[in-house]
């Protein structure tokens, strides 16, 4: 089964829409969705948990369409943390947990608790008196306390410092550890995704531009590193995005459009997301 | 649908407890008009609450949870009610006490106009502030507010005629009010859809 699977998905906003959008995450992965800002990626997001109808296309989580009734059961299986905490700024952690309580019929408070600790809460403080970062690990606390089997992330991670981020980020590693357990992860942080995800979804003006696994991406692209000449050499079909500096030329290249022989640096994915965008924007 | 309405007491907790005090003191002070005053300033704490959460965007976030549209409109219709049982409750207590010191009865017929009242100001002005939102509805809501405070004086002027008149305008208005919530309720869901 899927955990999620958008077909098709269209959605106007006059001046921004997102086109044709065709995503597939298979149960049991981690999909780190890439753009740069107003890319679209919340947009999708919120398609995707049915707080915004589609003008055409299907969206189904875990296995269940999202415009039919039966999806607000499935929500029960699922934790999302926007961008933002968004509770009310007078609540105390303690209050969101009750209130928690009473919305999910698998509400763990111990695990909620427990969640308080390990981040270092303030279990009485109201919300409006924590940090950006303390904000989003009681976000990450409440999606994590009613045994989800998937996880939408949207910049979760951002706001938080390095330390806590890593530790955050080995929690959605455990998390995953259950085979029936995914995540969606959007985020501007790269390296994170890197480090987490396999699969890779890249979001540009509304279009998705690839969904591959980590590891297939990387063995596909390289680094080309030379002048403008040995670059002109190269079957235009494996140049995907180049840029001129001083020093001369580097180029994405898929490996097996070039020639055997020919020395490729490794790709990150931040270069690969980079130069597709150049390539895009250079036609 | 009660974890939204627990959510909303523990926004309002701090605004109740001020408005506590004040529904005593009005009820001290023994006028229908206050009774009135304070019954509606009750049926009018959802708007409150509805204003926090445009200011916390929680409504983004519980699009995310298991609550349907019909939870989330029903819910400040409900903590509206809620809260304005508990002010008639308080209302009533006090000139219960103050009865039993100055040997007067308590007014029912204030109190039951002032149910009525904040019903109908409940089910005017809702569907109009989910649909356009807190500050840009509050146009509207203050001319329903108006109307409703205009509404009000008269049948507190007019208290001696109702009193003779009773169960029969009471039964009419008790219905007008059923009517009107029936309405209101359906709408507002579609506003609010509208409004997402």
């Amino acid at each position: 089964m899927n955990a999620i699977e958008l077909s098709h998905i269209c959605k106007s906003f006059g001046s921004f829409a997102i086109q044709d959008l065709n995503l597939t995450i298979p149960c049991g992965t981690i999909c780190g969705l890439v753009g740069e800002n107003g890319a679209g990626k919340s947009t999708t997001i919120r398609l995707l948990m049915n707080a915004l109808s589609p003008d055409s296309g299907r969206a189904a989580v875990l296995g269940v369409d999202v415009s039919s009734p039966e999806f607000r059961a499935v929500k029960e299986n699922i934790g999302v943390v926007l961008d933002e905490a968004y509770f009310p700024e007078v609540l105390t952690p303690v209050q969101v947990g009750r209130v928690m309580a009473d919305t999910y019929r698998r509400w763990d408070q111990k695990q909620y608790e427990e969640f308080l600790r390990r981040f270092d809460l303030p279990e009485k403080k109201p919300f409006k008196d924590f940090s950006r970062g303390m904000k989003m690990k009681l976000a990450i606390a409440v999606a994590m306390s009613h045994h989800p089997k998937l996880l939408v992330l949207d910049e979760a991670t951002s706001g938080l410092d390095p330390i806590v981020r890593d530790e955050v980020l080995e929690l959605f590693n455990e998390f995953t550890r259950e085979e029936d357990h995914s995540i969606l992860l959007s985020s501007h942080i790269v390296s994170d995704l890197e480090k987490l995800c396999d699969y890779i979804a890249f979001i540009h003006r509304g279009r998705l531009l690839f969904c591959d696994e980590k590891d297939q991406l990387l063995e596909t692209y390289g680094i080309f590193a030379g002048n403008a000449e040995q670059l002109e050499s190269l079957r235009s079909e494996a140049v995907v995005g180049r840029e001129h500096s001083g020093y001369g030329v580097r180029a994405l290249v898929r490996r097996n459009e070039v020639p055997n022989g020919l020395e490729l640096e490794r790709a990150s994915i931040e270069d690969i997301i980079l130069f597709t965008v150049k390539g895009a924007k250079q036609g | 649908m009660s974890a939204l309405i627990r959510k909303d007491f523990y926004v309002l907790w701090k605004q109740m407890r001020f408005f506590l005090l004040l529904v005593i003191v009005f009820s001290v002070i023994g006028s229908e008009f206050y009774t009135i005053f304070a019954v509606v300033w009750a049926s009018m704490l959802p708007y409150t609450a509805l204003a926090y959460d445009e200011r916390s965007h929680w409504d983004q976030l519980a699009a995310m949870m298991p609550y349907s549209t019909r939870n989330m409109v029903l819910s400040k219709y409900v903590l509206g009610w809620l809260c304005m049982a508990g002010a008639m409750m308080l209302c009533l207590t006090v000139s219960v006490v103050r009865g039993m010191v100055l040997h007067t009865t308590p007014d029912f017929l204030a109190l039951a106009m002032a149910a009525f009242i904040g019903i109908f100001s409940i089910d005017l002005t809702l569907p109009l502030v989910l649909r356009f939102g807190v500050e840009r509805g509050r146009m509207g809501f203050l001319l329903v507010i108006i109307c409703v405070a205009i509404l009000g004086s008269m049948l507190i002027s007019n208290l001696t005629i109702l009193r003779s008149l009773m169960a029969v305008p009471m039964l009419s208005i008790a219905l007008g009010a059923v009517l009107a919530t029936a309405i209101s309720i359906p709408l507002s869901i579609r506003m609010y859809q509208k409004h997402w």
